[in-house]
C-alpha cells in the first residue's frame, strides 16, 4: 500500500516536471508574443497606425510585405501539389531503380540549411557559373519578377524547393497505407488511372494532402535563411521582422509577428479539426453533374493512356532543376573559385584569397561553426529530455491529444515570429534571464526541437505494436517502469534518433530566429547571409557548400538509422 | 457471354525468384462456373489479377471472348471482380458504390439508375442505399461487392476467395446463393478459394493448383473420384498413402506387397511388376472388424485413437506395419471399437488409386508448400 502510494507521488511529480518544462520551454515562447502584441496594444497601434512621425506607413509596409508572403507561399504551395502529387504517386507505387535515392534527395530538401542552398541557388540563376554558363551571362535579374502572379523568381523557386517535401511525403505515406484493392476495385469496375485517382485515391487521402499543404504554406511563409539570400529587392514578412528587430523597431515587428502566428495556428488547427471529423470528405456533387463528368471522364481515359509518363517526367525534371542542380553547381563552383575569379581572373575574387587573406572568413566560419554544433547539441538534448517523457504523456493520458495538438504550432510559426518572441519574453527587455548570444540562440532552439524529436518518436509509436508489446511485458510479471524501460525504449529506439538527428540538423541550420538572438555569437546560416549580403560571393560560396556538405552527411546518418 | 483462355501463362515476382504462375493452360467455358483451388500461395490470386489485368503475366496469351486481351488496362475488359475484403469506397455510400461502374463508364443517368436499383434489390439491399460501408454486416458487404460488380454489365466474373472473411454460417447460406446468382444470370464466373468443401459444393468444374501449376481440371465428381496425382487425392478430401512394390500382375489388375509384408489387390491394369506405387485409400471407403481376419484386403492391427466427431467417429490404426491409417465410420451405424482392441481394416479393391511413387518422395510431394 505504502509503496504504491509512494510510486503514484513519483509519477504525479514526473507529469508535473514535464509539463512544467514544455510549458515553460516550448508553449510560453510560442504564444508570449500575443501576450505581449495584447498588453502592449497602445503603444504598438500608437507606432504601427498613428505614428506622430510617419502616420500609417508601418502598417502599410505590413500590409505590403505580408501581401508578397501569402502570394508566394499561396504559389508555392500550388506548384508544389503540382509536381509533389505525381511524385508521391509514383514513390509510392512504383518500384524502381534509384528509388532510395530520389527519397534521399527529398528529405535532403527538408535537412539542408536554407541560407547554403539560397547562396546555391542565386548562383546557379543569376551568376556566370551557374546555368549561365551556357549563355555566357546570368539567366536572370536576381530581382526579376514573374508578371501576372507578381512574385520574385528566385524566392519561388527557392520556397518550392523547400517546402514540395511536405506534400511528397505526407501524400507518400497514406498512398502507402491505402488499401491497394480501392484502387483496383476501381479499375476493374472500368475507371481509367486518372479517373480512378479522382474519385478514389484523392478523396481518400485529401486529409493527408490537406495537412501536407499547410506544413508547406507554414514553412513557406516563414522561411528566411533562403529567402534574404535571393531577395534582392524585395522583402518578405518574416524577412521584415529580421530587419525591423534589428533597427529596434519592436513595435511594428511584434504585430506582424503576431499576425504571422496567429495566421499559422488557424492554419494548422483549422485543418486538424477538418480531418479530425471521419477522416474522409465528401466532394459536393455539382461538380459531377454528368454533362462535365462525361467529358472530364472522356480527357481522363486519353490521359491515362500511352502519355501517362509525361507528368512522372514533369515531375522529376522539376525537382532536377530546383533542388539537385543548385546542389551540384554551388559544390563544383567552389572549385571554380578556388584560387581565381573565374569572372575576372583576379586573385582577390578567389576562394582561397577571402578564407585565408586578409578577409580572413576562415577564422569566422570555425568559429561560427563550433558556436553551430555547441547550439545544435544542447539544444537537442535538452529537447531530447523534455520532448520523450512528453511522448509517454501524450500517449498515456486523455490531455495528451491537447498536448500535442499545442506542439504542432511551434513547427509551423515563421521562426522569426519565434526569436522576437523569445527575445521579448527572456532577453534584456523582457525577463532578463540571458542576454543575446549563445543561451538564448539555445533556448529559441529548443522551441522547435522539443516538437520535433516529440512528433518522431511518436511516428515510431504509431507505427508499432508498442501496447501490445508493453502488456504482454506486463503479463509476464514487469512492472510499468520494467515495461517501459525493456519494452518500450528499445522499440522506440529509432524514431527517437531519427528525432534527434533532425533536431540537430534543423538547429543547425536555422536563420531566422537565430538572426534575432544570437547577439555576437554568429552561428554559420546567418554569417552565410551576412557574405552574401556583403558580396563576398566566394567566402558564402565555400561556406554553404560545407553547410551542404554537412547536411549531406547528417542525411547520410539519418539514412542508416531510418533505414535500417 | 464470354469464355476464358490462357495459353502458357506464367508470372514471377522479386526478378525472377518467386514463380507463382508456371506455364499454365485452362480454359474456362462460356457459362461455367470454375474454381481455382489450391492452398494458399499457390497462385490463384496472381491468376485471377491477370486475367482482371490488374498485372500482366511474364509470357504466354489471355483470351476473354477470343480476344486476346494481354496487354489491355482493366477498364476495358469488361470483368467483375469481387475481392477477399470487399474493398467497398469508404467514401461512399451504398448506392454510389453500386453506380460506380455505370457513372466512370458515363452511362446516360436513366440507365445508370435502373441498374442500381435492380442490382440492389436483386442483392436485397436496396432499403440500405444510403448506408456506408462501416455500417454493414460482412454479409451485407459481399452482396454490396457483387452488386457493384456486376452493375458495371460484367458478362465475366472474377471472385477472390469472396467468402473467406465471413463466418461458417454466412458462408455456408451465401455460396449456394451466389451460384444462383451467377447461374440465373448465365455469368461466366472464375472462383477462386482455398476452401474444398466450398470448392466441391459450388462449381461445374475445379482447377486445383499447386505451386504455380494446375494439376488437375475436371468436375468436382472426378477430383473425387479420378484424382490424377497424389496431392489431388489428399487435397479434395483426405486420403490414407500406404507405399509398396507391384508383386503380381494379371487381368484382373495387379497385387501389391505393402511394407512388412501386407498385401493388397488393386484393379489397375497399366502397373508394370516391380514398379514402386502408392496406394491410396479414402478413410470413408475402409470397413473396420474386431479381431485379425485373413481376407481380401484386410490389413490387421490395433487401434491407437478413437475421437467422436458429430456425425463420424474417426479411428487412427495402427497396421502391423506401423504404418498408421485412418477410418470414418457413419456415428450412428455399427458398434463403436474401444481404443487398443485388435482390428482388421478393410477395403474394396475399386475404390482404391494407385499412383506412381513420386520421385521427390511422398512427403515432398504432398507438401502444401
Ligand atoms: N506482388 C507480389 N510481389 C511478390 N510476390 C508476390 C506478389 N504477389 C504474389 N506473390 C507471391 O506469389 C505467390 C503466389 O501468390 P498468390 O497468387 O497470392 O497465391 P494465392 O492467392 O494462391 O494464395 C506467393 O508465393 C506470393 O508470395
Ligand atoms: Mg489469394
Amino acid at each position: 500500500m505504502k509503496g504504491s502510494s509512494r510510486r503514484k507521488l513519483i509519477a504525479r511529480t514526473a507529469i508535473f516536471a514535464v509539463l512544467t518544462s514544455v510549458g515553460i520551454f516550448v508553449l510560453l515562447p510560442t504564444f508570449y508574443l500575443i501576450s505581449f502584441t495584447l498588453t502592449q496594444w497602445t503603444e504598438i497601434y500608437t507606432d504601427v497606425f498613428v505614428n506622430p512621425l510617419i502616420g500609417d506607413a508601418n502598417w502599410q509596409q505590413i500590409l505590403r510585405f505580408s501581401a508578397l508572403s501569402f502570394r508566394l507561399s499561396f504559389v508555392a504551395v500550388a506548384l508544389d501539389f503540382l509536381f509533389g502529387v505525381p511524385l508521391a504517386y509514383f514513390l509510392a507505387r512504383k518500384r524502381f531503380f534509384g528509388k532510395a535515392f530520389l527519397e534521399d534527395i527529398i528529405t535532403l530538401s527538408l535537412v539542408i540549411p536554407t541560407s547554403g542552398f539560397g547562396v546555391a541557388t542565386l548562383l546557379t540563376w543569376t551568376g556566370i557559373s551557374g546555368l549561365g554558363a551556357l549563355i555566357g551571362k546570368g539567366i536572370f535579374e536576381a530581382s526579376y519578377v514573374i508578371p501576372f502572379i507578381n512574385v520574385p523568381f528566385l524566392m519561388l523557386i527557392v520556397h518550392v524547393a523547400l517546402t514540395f517535401p511536405y506534400i511528397v511525403q505526407t501524400l507518400q505515406a497514406k498512398l502507402e497505407d491505402l488499401e491497394p484493392a480501392f484502387e483496383r476495385a476501381s479499375r476493374t469496375l472500368g475507371a481509367s488511372a486518372f479517373t480512378t485517382f479522382r474519385k478514389i485515391i484523392f478523396p481518400l487521402s485529401l486529409p493527408a494532402l490537406l495537412s501536407g499543404g499547410v506544413l508547406a504554406f507554414a514553412r513557406s511563409l516563414g522561411e528566411t535563411g533562403a529567402t534574404m539570400v535571393v531577395a534582392s529587392v524585395h522583402t518578405t514578412a518574416p524577412m521584415a521582422i529580421v530587419r525591423w528587430v534589428s533597427e529596434f523597431k519592436l513595435a511594428t515587428a511584434s504585430f506582424l509577428g503576431f499576425i504571422l502566428i496567429i495566421v499559422a495556428t488557424v492554419a494548422i488547427l483549422s485543418v486538424e479539426f477538418l480531418t479530425r471529423r471521419g477522416g474522409t470528405f465528401k466532394i459536393p456533387k455539382f461538380f459531377l453533374a454528368f454533362r462535365i463528368e462525361d467529358k472530364i471522364l472522356k480527357r481522363e481515359k486519353f490521359l491515362s493512356g500511352k502519355s501517362r509518363w509525361i507528368k512522372d517526367i514533369a515531375s522529376l525534371s522539376a525537382v532536377a532543376i530546383v533542388v539537385v542542380l543548385p546542389v551540384i553547381v554551388v559544390l563544383a563552383s567552389v572549385g571554380t573559385y578556388w584560387s581565381v575569379d573565374p569572372d575576372t581572373g583576379l586573385f582577390r575574387g578567389s576562394v582561397l584569397y577571402q578564407l585565408f587573406g586578409p578577409p580572413n572568413y576562415f577564422n569566422a566560419l570555425m568559429k561560427a561553426t563550433s558556436t553551430s554544433f555547441l547550439v545544435a547539441a544542447i539544444a537537442t538534448y535538452i529537447a531530447a529530455c523534455i520532448a520523450i517523457p512528453s511522448v509517454y504523456l501524450i500517449e498515456r493520458y486523455r490531455f495528451g491529444r491537447i498536448l500535442r495538438y499545442l506542439l504542432r504550432i511551434p513547427l509551423i510559426v515563421p521562426t522569426s515570429a519565434l526569436g522576437l518572441s523569445v527575445l521579448l519574453l527572456w532577453g534584456p527587455s523582457g525577463l532578463r534571464l540571458a542576454m543575446p548570444g549563445i543561451w538564448l540562440i539555445i533556448i529559441t532552439h529548443m522551441v522547435f526541437s522539443v516538437p520535433v524529436v516529440v512528433e518522431s518518436t511518436i511516428a515510431g509509436y504509431e507505427g508499432s505494436e508498442i501496447r501490445m508489446y508493453e502488456n504482454a511485458s506486463r503479463t509476464l510479471g514487469a512492472t510499468p517502469y520494467d515495461a517501459i524501460e525493456t519494452v518500450s525504449l528499445p522499440m522506440l529506439k529509432r524514431g527517437i534518433f531519427a528525432g534527434v538527428i533532425l533536431s540537430f540538423t534543423r538547429s543547425l541550420g536555422e536563420t531566422g530566429a537565430t538572426f534575432l538572438v544570437m547577439g555576437s555569437d554568429v552561428t554559420v546560416p546567418p554569417l552565410v547571409v551576412n557574405m552574401a549580403e556583403a558580396l563576398a560571393i566566394p567566402a558564402a560560396l565555400f561556406a554553404s557548400a560545407y553547410l551542404i556538405a554537412l547536411s549531406l552527411l547528417l542525411l547520410l546518418l539519418f539514412r542508416v538509422v531510418v533505414r535500417r | 457471354m464470354p469464355d476464358v483462355k490462357l495459353v502458357n501463362v506464367t508470372k514471377t515476382f522479386a526478378k525472377g525468384r518467386i514463380v507463382a504462375v508456371d506455364h499454365i493452360d485452362l480454359h474456362v467455358r462460356n457459362g461455367e462456373y470454375l474454381t481455382l483451388l489450391g492452398p494458399s500461395g499457390c497462385g490463384k490470386t496472381t491468376t485471377l489479377r491477370m486475367i482482371a489485368g490488374l498485372i500482366e503475366p511474364d509470357e504466354g496469351m489471355i483470351y476473354i471472348g477470343d480476344k486476346l486481351v494481354t496487354g489491355l488496362p482493366p477498364e476495358d475488359r469488361d470483368i467483375g471482380y469481387v475481392f477477399q475484403q470487399y474493398a467497398l469506397f469508404p467514401h461512399m455510400d451504398v448506392w454510389d458504390n453500386v453506380t460506380y461502374g455505370p457513372t466512370v463508364k458515363a452511362w446516360i443517368e436513366e440507365k445508370r439508375d435502373r441498374i442500381g436499383r435492380e442490382m440492389l434489390e436483386m442483392v436485397k439491399l436496396y432499403d440500405r442505399s444510403d448506408a456506408v460501408p462501416r455500417e454493414l454486416s460482412g454479409g451485407m458487404m459481399q452482396r454490396v461487392a457483387l452488386a457493384r460488380a456486376l452493375a458495371a454489365g460484367a458478362r465475366l466474373l472474377l471472385l477472390d476467395e469472396p467468402l473467406g472473411a465471413l463466418d461458417a454460417k454466412i458462408r455456408f447460406e451465401l455460396r449456394y446463393e451466389l451460384r444462383k446468382l451467377v447461374n440465373d444470370l448465365g455469368l461466366t464466373a472464375v472462383h477462386v478459394t482455398h476452401d474444398q468443401g466450398e470448392a466441391m459444393a459450388i462449381s461445374d468444374r475445379i482447377a486445383l493448383m499447386k505451386k504455380g501449376k494446375i494439376l488437375q481440371v475436371g468436375t468436382p465428381q472426378e477430383l473425387y473420384m479420378k484424382p490424377k496425382h497424389v496431392f489431388v487425392a489428399n487435397f479434395i478430401g483426405e486420403s490414407n498413402f500406404l507405399e509398396g512394390y507391384v508383386v503380381e500382375t494379371d487381368d484382373r489388375g495387379c497385387i501389391i506387397e505393402l511394407r512388412g509384408g501386407l498385401i493388397a489387390h488393386a484393379i489397375d491394369k497399366t502397373r508394370r511388376k516391380g514398379e514402386r506405387v502408392v496406394l491410396a485409400i479414402r478413410p470413408e471407403t475402409l470397413s473396420i472388424e474386431k479381431g485379425h481376419k485373413k481376407v481380401l484386403n484386410g490389413l490387421p492391427g490395433y487401434i491407437e485413437r478413437f475421437r467422436f466427431e458429430g456425425t463420424d467417429v474417426r479411428y487412427e490404426v495402427t497396421l502391423k506395419n506401423e504404418d498408421t491409417i485412418v477410418i470414418v465410420r457413419p456415428a450412428l451405424m455399427g458398434e463403436w471399437i474401444n481404443e487398443g482392441e485388435s482390428v482388421t481394416a478393410r477395403f474394396s479393391p475399386d475404390k482404391s488409386y494407385l499412383f506412381t511413387y513420386p520421385t521427390a518422395g511422398l512427403r515432398r510431394e504432398l507438401a502444401l508448400e
